[in-house]
This record gives C-alpha cells, structure tokens and sequence, in this order.
C-alpha cells in the first residue's frame, strides 16, 4: 500500500509504537475532568461497578458460611419464582418504595435526610394512637391512622428543615439526633404505658381485625397498591408538576432559582416535610400491614435503605421504584439466610453498603479521564 | 456528697472516648477532609478490641490493635476521597454503614458477642487522689492520664511543627500547598490515617477498658455526637476537650442518678446526649459566627486538572 494514502492517525500510532517503550512506573498519569460520557458508556460503567460490588458480596457470603451453589437458589430463584416470596417480596417492596422516595425527594431539596428512621417511628407511634385511644368510627380507623402517620412523620420532619434555613444547623447531625430521640420515645411508650399486658415482649397491643391493612388480592396486602398510589403521586410531584421544576432549579443552582423568582425556601421546606410525611407512611404500612402492632425494631435498616435506594437511582423515583424492589428482594433473601444459614441481619446492611461504594465509585470513571502524559519531560 | 464524688469520678470514663474521637476527627478535617465516618470506625475499634483482649489479654496489645483495625478499615475512605474523589458525605456514610454491617456481622460470626473481659486496673494519683469531693477524679486507669498528653501531642504537632504547617494549609488552600510542593493527597492520607487510628483508640477505650464487652452498635451514636463536638469547639483542640468533658458529665450522671433512687422516666433520660447535642449545635448557629476557623477546604477533593 501507497505511505501517502494512509491516514494521518495510522501513520502516528505508527511512530509512537517504533519508539522505545517507557517501563511503567515512568509513565506520568494525568486526571482530567471529563465533560460529557455517552449514556450508554455511563450505564455499562455503573453496571460494570454493580457487577463488581455483587462479586465481593457473594465472596463475603460464601466465606460467612453460604455454599457457593445455593447463592443464585437463595437470592434470585427463592425469591422472584416462588409464589409465596414473590408476595413477601411485594409486601417488602411497599415500605421500601415509600422510604426510597422519601430519600429522592429530601435529596433533590439537597437536604441530606437521614431522619427517615425517625420520622418511620413517629408515623408508626401516630397510627398505633389512633388504634389504641379508639379514636373514630370502625369504618374510618385505617384512613384516620393513616392522617395521622402522615401528620406525625412530617411533624418530625419540621424542625431539621427549619433549623437549616433558619440557622444552618448541619441536617445530618440534627436528623440522626433526632432519630435517637424518637427510638427513645419509642422505647418509652413500650416499655411503659402501650406494653401489651398479656404479652412479656415489649409490644403494643395487636390492632383490631378492622384496623389491619387487608388482603387486596390473594396474599396480596393493600399495602402494596397504596404504595405504588404514592409512588405515583410523588412521581407526579417531581416529574410534572410546577413544583417538580421549581425543584430541579433549586437542585441545580439555589441562588440562580431564588434570582428568577422560584419560591426557594418554601419549595425546600415543602419537600422535606413531603419526605418526612412518605417516611411516617412507610412506618404506618409496616405497622399496619405487617406486624400488626407497634415493635421496638420494626424500622431498622429502612433508613440507610431510604437513602441507599436515592442514591442508586440518581434521585429519579421511576429509577428508585426498581431499586426498592431489589432491595426488597435483598431483605426477603437476608431473613431466609438468617434462618437457613445463621447469618446475623448485619449481613443485608454490609451488601448494602458495598453496593453503595461500588456505584459512588464507578462515578469517578464517568466524571474523570486518565490521561498518559506523553514524553514526561514535562 | 457521696453522689457528686461519684460523679465527678466518673466523669473522664466518659469523657475520653469522646475526646479522642473528637482529636482524631480535628486531625483529620484540619487536612481538608471531612470525617463523617467516626461512628463507624468507633465500632471497628470497639470490635477489634475486644477480639485482641479476647485472643491474648493484654490491654495495652488490645488498644493498639483498634487503632491499627480502625486505620485499615479508613484506607477505604481513603481510596474514596482520595482517590476517587467521591462525595466526602456520600463517602463518610457509606463507610459508616459499611463498618455497622461489618462489625455486626463478625461480631456475632466470631461469637465475641457479649463475653466479658479484664479492663485494666486503675492508677492513683497518690497526693491529689486524697483530696476530698474531687479525690476519685484522680483514681483512673492508665489511658485516662495518658488522654490530655495524646492531646498535647497532637497540637503540638499542629501548631509547632512544620508537618503540622503543612497539614494545615493543605486543608485551609491545597492548590497553594501544591503549587509549594506540598503532597496534596500524601498529607490527607496521612491525615486520615492518624485520626481514624486516634477514633479506633476511642472505640477500643469503650469496649475494652469501660465497658468490657462487645455489643452490636455499642458506640450508640458517640461518633455523631463527636462530629457535633468538633464543630461545636471550631476544630480547636482543646475546646473539644472542654466540650467532651460536658458530655462525660452528662452521660456520667445518667447511672448516678438511678443509683440514688431518683425516679425520673428511663428513656427521656437516656435521651439527654442527643436532646444536648441538639442544643449545642443550635446554640452554636445562633451565636456570632466565628469566621475563618473552618478549614477552608473542608470536604473539597483535590485534583490539580493538569493540561497536557
């Protein structure tokens, strides 16, 4: 072939691999800050990146005592195609979809909510005061335990937001704070005064027949379809609605959204207090759906979920539906594998969290380049 | 009378895993990182610990294997901040999760859960251990001694030394350290790897020389108070010694009272650290903001964006 016909870029790879190879550690690296990745360059590395995070879980699960066989068994086939786990699944999935956008909306007012847990347990003390107090007809208990979640998870949601914007007091501290405060309370209330007589657990009394959530279909708890109504709801809020703009100016750049008007300090108040009224449901659903009164640990591992399950979804609760939905199958995998296998529960939380570096890690590969610096004199 | 001796006594049990929490999160944050992870790497400490004092006794071997534990565990913070340049918040919680997890679950799979183990003894001061009402003050095991002199340490290396300098201004304008030849990321390297061994010091303090034994999520929260506590004392040193003593007292009180019959609702009790955390923090913002005491390149990843 003609010299002269060959590309220009050919020809320069040409020279560059006539040249002697430098050994490695000689080579000079330079990060650059990338503008833009394709999508489908983003999707593979952050895929790329779960694969790896689930690798590390499986190997820490097989050193823990899982037999290597039995992983796939107990994580997709026992839980997606059996029925009766499908529905735990579902029934898993309800409150984790709830806590989940709670996260996203918090996070998308850029307010680092970590008081979902909290705000789980006040929406859960309201609902059981309602049932316990008997207040309102038999017909109306479920709504009015519900208003009253609702009331209750957003009324603990108050003071953190309000405590920012007034005196930019660091949210995380305020909201963990605050958590401990209400697992306090709710220690209180059952060790003391809503302990069931009959009952040597501290546990409130079991909820009437009427005040349970009931079967929709078959197995299939009304809490289910009242999670995706919510679901949909928030997705309305943040995806259609003239508030859902307002916030994607605030998430973008607050002061350049107070400049053109966007009620700032409203829209953030509003949100949180949405996030912490999705929380209190979420602690409501677990209450009133599934333990059927009020326990001392029913809201554990919600919280770091919530925010687990935003961050994976990159705030976007279409995105976030999914990721509960996976979640909720790692939870019904890690209670079976507590019977089966005596993994303690921390073992769900340590998954989680590997899953979470990994993802956050990824992210470094889309937003930087490694250049090789050519020569090195330089 | 008696009930005061007892509490001030005591008070520095409590006081110190706070304080040296609080001294390893300064050390840290003043090289421009910020620490969220402290709860998690108590718990690391706390754990390690306890396995140390379980496998061979010595508690001395015990503490300086949780330091070393828990600065092993912060080389992934490490890797995170420093390397990847995550999200310094992102970061510091999913470490704290990480090790909440972790510990739970070798804690249990180790079956260190729960196993009682031999503190060390404690030390008189003999002349000042007379004294009356504040005599017990000065009967404490050998750490408790050793505490203000980790903290001299400390800031004498912050503020006479030129490494300390240089800690500093990497934290306060790391492209001017850089552009002075300063190793960026080598010094918050170090920088988190001497504060997260000084906060697995103060876990191992919990586990093993005051509580004794092991417990999942025993630190309940004394990591998040002590990232209050660094923020609340302007990363000065030794306004978070003052302000770790204030939380000894109040956590030393909450026993003294049961002891002395006064019957107050268990939990509300239990609840004063969080409810005085809260208080101080909004003290602290409604008070005259003391400007230029934050490192100024808290939570900020550097990258030096070289062009070719």
């Amino acid at each position: 072939m003609n010299d002269r016909l060959r590309p220009v870029m050919l020809e320069q790879a040409v020279q560059d691999a006539r040249k002697p190879r430098r050994p490695l550690l000689a080579r000079r690296y330079a990060l650059e800050i990338r503008q833009q990745l394709a999508w489908y360059w983003q999707a593979s590395i952050i895929g790329l990146a779960l694969l790896v995070g689930l690798g590390l879980s499986a190997a820490i699960l097989v050193a823990a005592g899982v037999p290597a066989g039995e992983l796939l068994n107990e994580f997709v086939v026992l839980t997606v195609f059996d029925l009766q786990s499908l529905k735990a699944v579902l029934f898993q999935a309800s409150p984790m979809i709830l806590v989940g956008l709670a996260g996203c909306m918090a996070f998308r007012a850029r307010f680092w909510n970590l008081g979902l847990e909290g705000q789980m347990i006040w929406g859960a003390i309201g609902a059981t005061a309602i049932s316990l107090f008997q207040i309102g007809p038999e017909a109306l208990r479920l709504p009015l335990m519900f208003g009253a979640a609702v009331v209750c998870g957003l009324a603990w949601a108050v003071a953190p937001v309000l405590l920012k914007l007034r005196l930019s007091v660091n949210e995380i501290i305020s909201t963990l704070m605050l958590n401990y405060l209400a697992l306090n309370f709710l220690l209180h209330l059952l060790y003391g005064s809503w302990k069931d007589p009959r009952s040597s657990f501290p546990y409130s009394p079991q909820f009437q027949p009427f005040e349970r959530l009931p079967d929709v279909l078959d197995g299939i708890s009304a809490a289910v379809p009242l999670a995706v109504v919510v679901a949909l709801l928030a997705l309305w809020f943040l995806g259609l609605s003239r508030a859902g703009l307002y916030l994607r100016f605030v998430d973008a750049n607050p002061r350049v959204a107070g400049a053109v008007g966007v009620p700032v300090r409203r829209m953030i108040v509003a949100t949180v207090l949405l996030s912490g009224a999705m929380a209190g449901i979420a602690g409501f659903l677990v209450t009133a759906g599934q333990e059927g009164r009020l326990t001392q640990s029913f809201y554990q591992g919600y919280g770091f979920s919530g925010i687990l399950i935003a961050f994976l979804a990159r705030n976007n609760p279409i995105a976030a539906l999914v990721v509960a939905l996976l979640m909720a199958m790692l939870f019904v995998a890690g209670r079976s594998l507590q019977v089966f296998y005596q993994i303690p529960f921390s073992m769900v939380q340590l998954i989680q969290a590997i899953l979470v570096i990994c993802v956050a890690s990824s992210d470094f590969f889309i937003r930087h380049r490694i250049r090789r610096v050519q020569g090195g004199e330089s | 009378m008696d009930m005061i001796a007892n509490w001030l006594g005591n008070t520095p049990d409590f006081a110190v895993p706070f304080a040296l929490a609080a001294l390893g999160l300064i050390l840290t944050e003043r090289a421009g990182v910020l620490a969220l992870g402290a709860e998690g790497l108590m718990l690391v400490g706390a754990l390690a610990g306890i396995g140390a004092q379980l496998a061979y006794g010595t508690p001395g071997v015990s503490l300086l294997l949780a330091m070393a534990a828990a600065s092993v565990v912060s080389l992934l913070f490490a890797l995170m901040v420093i390397v990847l340049r995550i999200n310094q918040v992102i970061a510091g919680l999913a470490l704290v999760f990480f090790c909440q997890g972790l510990t739970g679950l070798l804690g249990t799979l180790l079956e260190w859960t729960n196993k009682p183990v031999r503190g060390l003894g404690a030390i008189e001061l003999w002349p000042l251990s007379e004294l009356p009402l504040i005599g017990k003050v000065f009967v404490q095991n050998p750490l408790v001694f050793l505490t203000p002199l980790i903290f001299l340490a400390v800031v004498w290396l912050l503020t006479r030394t030129t490494t300390g300098l240089r800690l500093r201004a990497v934290g306060e304008n790391p492209q001017a350290a850089d552009a002075a030849g300063i190793s960026v990321l080598g010094y918050r390297l170090v920088a988190i790897l001497a504060g997260s061994a000084l906060i697995g010091l103060a876990g191992g303090y919990i586990s093993v020389l005051s509580t004794k034994l092991w417990i999942a999520d025993m630190t309940g929260g004394r990591g998040w108070i002590a990232v209050a506590l660094v923020i609340f004392a302007r990363w000065s040193p030794w306004k978070a010694l003052a302000g770790a003593l204030l939380f000894g007292c109040i956590e030393a009180l909450i026993p003294q009272l049961a002891a002395a019959g006064i019957r107050l609702p268990q939990y509300f009790v239990l609840m004063t650290p969080y409810a005085v955390t809260l208080a101080v923090m909004i003290w602290v913002a409604s008070g005259k903001q003391v400007s230029g005491s934050q490192p100024g390149a808290l939570g900020v990843p550097f990258i030096r964006e070289e062009r070719r």
